[in-house]
């Protein structure tokens, strides 16, 4: 567990030693997959035989066993991806020996940030760790140095900056709740030692601790209404960052909401109180996100706002609590999976369009068949079709809302999901079919991105079709983690 | 009464008046360094009863970082983009006033809601709350980047201020962490706004307005 700690800083260091580009951005893929391998190692260990303890600090339970599992794999697809995306700029001149050496130490970086956010047993840490992700990641979006991406990298900075500093004040607040129960030096921090003496913390300051942690780090995971940084970034940065902010950073923030739920759950006796403010920014997200999308003309805006909604259906599973939490789980293993190969493909498409712009391209299937397709089944799966994860999930999701009888918000997230479908489908379609106007460069398909786009695609169909009780019982277990449940 | 920590505490509100106030980047520059030593030296050293090794390095620091460093940075940056020295805010200096005033009525309320620890003077919950809200208005209401810079360090210095009141038990390494981010997050912004700066000939946030939707 240290190792996984300590090898993406030393990877980091010596990404600067590199000679050209081409060898960055392979070390760049290698020094992640190693990585990923250990981490799904340790993750399997602690899936198999409990919670794995590293000194005072560090602690891997299911939960935090369920994010790295998502980690590895969103960090491992991404980087090899990159590989071919930036030789492709670095043909057109976009891309230089120097910016892959900036973007390979800020990835290590931003890897190693956000394993510590999910390995620490303590809130000032997650803290510094989430803090940390936002100041290396502010500079992936500037790869591709122009206005817009400026604008977008200062958003971002600002917003995330800000949102994240309230979320300190949940820290202090949650620490001056433990000195009523009698815990002293490290432990007023410690999430293991604070949900031990929970019946003696003092709930106002727990709950006023929730609060800014929500909207703190909700700012970062992109609920409505914080969301507003999240569609520039998104679409500003280069697709490789992209498709990891979307795929694992934002779950990475709502991890740390998940953290701090579990807590207040637990000092206010599971009456509900958190969760029901988790399932109205969730509602607001999804509905909000269905508007933005039905109107939107830039194919990665669209797939950030998509990423609003979902991350807003996952925060509406958590707070439904019992099936609701653990069918959120897997919902978010199965957006990443999808959010992933869409944003890859976007992205290559993009390259080939020279444009974002949907009303610009057309016959993507025809133009770029391996890119276009996968755009095509990223997007049905985003949507919610049915042989793929995320229909499986929102399917779990909206059932545990029916059965504990709040029709209302099952109605409304209904509607949403409906207008979204609607909305997003009609996109892809007129993306993928029709004839392609103007010069298409062809960006060319590799046995790696081959194999990439067939890998997620088959990921998806398995998490959709395949019932595997013993994933169940994972996801049970982990959920079981954000606090109890009648 | 505790009339040395309660004269800081108001030193500390006059600060946040100032910067509300003032229209010259100068000024307000010089006042939030002048409310970082303040909030983030002097107070913990004056608040404590006995000083202790940790109290007195992390004060040294503190002050080296927002007395000096940030200052220096941030004068550097006003100085990079040397077409405009006013604030031009988004919202008027008198009205900005009164918002403070109301800032401080609530940041009162708030801490009478609050309960302090014995031996924690009855003004520190509201000077930390009105740092906050004084720091998050400065980000709203003004549009040059380097006053949406000085509204973060505020923000920062009343959290900071926050954590002094409520909680003492906070471990040296977090503590240590967190500045160590904010530092790095105030040289970020700093090399974002020479970017900025240089690629559109200003640094009104204001204008940063073409993605929408």
């Amino acid at each position: 567990m240290v190792l996984l700690l300590v090898a993406p800083a030393v990877a980091a260091g010596i990404v600067l030693l590199l000679p050209s580009a081409r060898a960055i951005m392979r070390f760049c893929a290698m020094g992640t997959i190693t990585t990923a391998t250990v981490a799904a190692c340790c993750a399997w260990r602690t899936f198999a035989g409990g919670s794995l303890q590293a000194g005072e600090w560090f602690r891997m339970d299911m939960l935090s066993a369920w994010h790295l599992v998502l980690m590895a794999g969103v960090f491992s697809a991404v980087s090899l991806y990159a590989v071919g995306y930036f030789s492709k700029e670095l043909e057109s001149g976009a891309f230089s020996r120097g910016k892959a050496a900036r973007y390979a130490a800020l990835w290590f970086g931003a890897m190693d940030a956000m394993t510590v956010v999910l390995l620490t047993d303590n809130l000032g840490v997650m803290w510094v760790g989430i803090e940390a992700t936002t100041l290396l990641t502010a500079f992936m979006i500037l790869t591709h140095s122009s206005p817009a991406s400026l604008e977008a990298m200062w958003k971002y900075l600002l917003m995330c900056s800000v949102g994240v500093a309230l979320a300190f004040i949940g820290v202090i607040l949650a620490a001056a709740s433990a000195e009523s129960a009698g815990l002293t030096g490290a432990q007023v921090l410690s999430w293991t030692h604070l949900l031990d003496a929970a019946g003696s913390l003092s709930s106002a300051h727990v709950k006023m601790a929730f609060i800014f942690a929500v909207v703190g780090y909700g700012t970062k995971a992109g609920l409505a209404p914080m969301h507003s940084w999240l569609p520039d970034a998104h679409s500003q940065a280069p697709a490789p960052v992209s498709a990891m902010f979307s795929a694992f950073m934002l779950n990475a923030a709502l991890y740390c909401v998940l953290r701090s739920l579990a807590l207040v759950e637990a000092v206010t006796g599971s009456d509900g109180w958190g969760r029901e403010v988790l399932l109205v920014l969730g509602l607001v997200s999804v509905l909000l996100a269905a508007v933005f999308i039905v109107g939107q003309r830039d194919i990665k805006r669209l797939l950030a706002y998509s990423s609003v909604e979902h991350i807003g259906l996952i925060a509406v599973g958590i707070g439904l609590g019992g099936a609701g939490a653990a069918a959120a789980l897997l919902h978010a293993m199965n957006h990443s999976v999808a959010k992933t190969l869409s944003f890859m493909s976007a992205g290559r498409i993009g390259q080939a369009y020279g444009t974002n712009d949907m009303r610009r391209i057309s016959g993507a299937l025809h133009a770029e068949p391996l890119w276009g397709t996968g755009l095509l089944l990223g997007i049905m799966m985003l949507a919610g079709m049915a042989p793929f994860g995320i229909f499986l999930s929102e399917f779990l999701i909206l059932k545990s809302a029916l059965e504990g009888g709040r029709y209302l918000l099952a109605g409304a997230l209904l509607a949403g999901l409906v207008a979204v479908f609607v909305g997003v489908m009609r996109h892809a379609i007129g993306v993928s079919w029709g004839a392609h106007e103007g010069i298409v460069r062809n960006v060319g398909a590799g046995w790696l991105d081959r194999f990439l786009v067939a890998g997620a695609i088959l990921v998806s169909l398995v998490l959709g079709i395949w019932p595997c009780s013993r994933l169940w019982h994972v996801l049970e277990m982990a959920s079981a983690l954000t606090g109890g449940m009648p | 009464m505790m009339p040395l920590v309660d004269s800081v505490h108001v030193l500390i509100l006059v600060t946040c008046l100032l910067l509300l106030g003032s229209s010259r980047l100068g000024a307000c520059i010089r006042t939030v360094a002048i409310q970082g030593i303040v909030a983030g030296g002097v107070l913990p050293w004056v608040s404590s009863l006995h000083i202790s090794m940790q109290l007195l390095f992390t004060g040294v620091f503190v002050m080296a970082l927002k007395g000096i460093v940030f200052p220096v940075l941030l004068s550097r940056a006003m100085r990079e983009a040397s077409a405009s020295r006013e604030m031009s805010p988004f919202v008027g200096y008198g009205t900005s006033l009164m918002a403070g005033v109301l800032f401080f009525l609530a940041s009162l309320w708030l801490g009478a809601k609050l309960p302090t620890p014995d031996g924690v003077s009855g003004l520190a919950v509201p000077t930390a709350c009105m740092m906050v809200s004084t720091g998050l208005f400065l980000i709203i209401a003004r549009r040059l980047a380097v006053t949406q810079v000085i509204g973060y360090i505020v923000v920062e210095n009343g959290i900071y201020a926050l954590g002094l009141a409520v909680a003492h038990d906070i471990p040296v390494l977090v503590e240590l962490g967190a500045m160590l981010d904010a530092f790095v997050a105030v040289f970020v912004m700093g090399i974002a706004i020479f970017h900025i700066n240089r690629e559109f000939d200003h640094m009104d946030s204001g204008r940063l307005n073409v993605l929408k939707g």
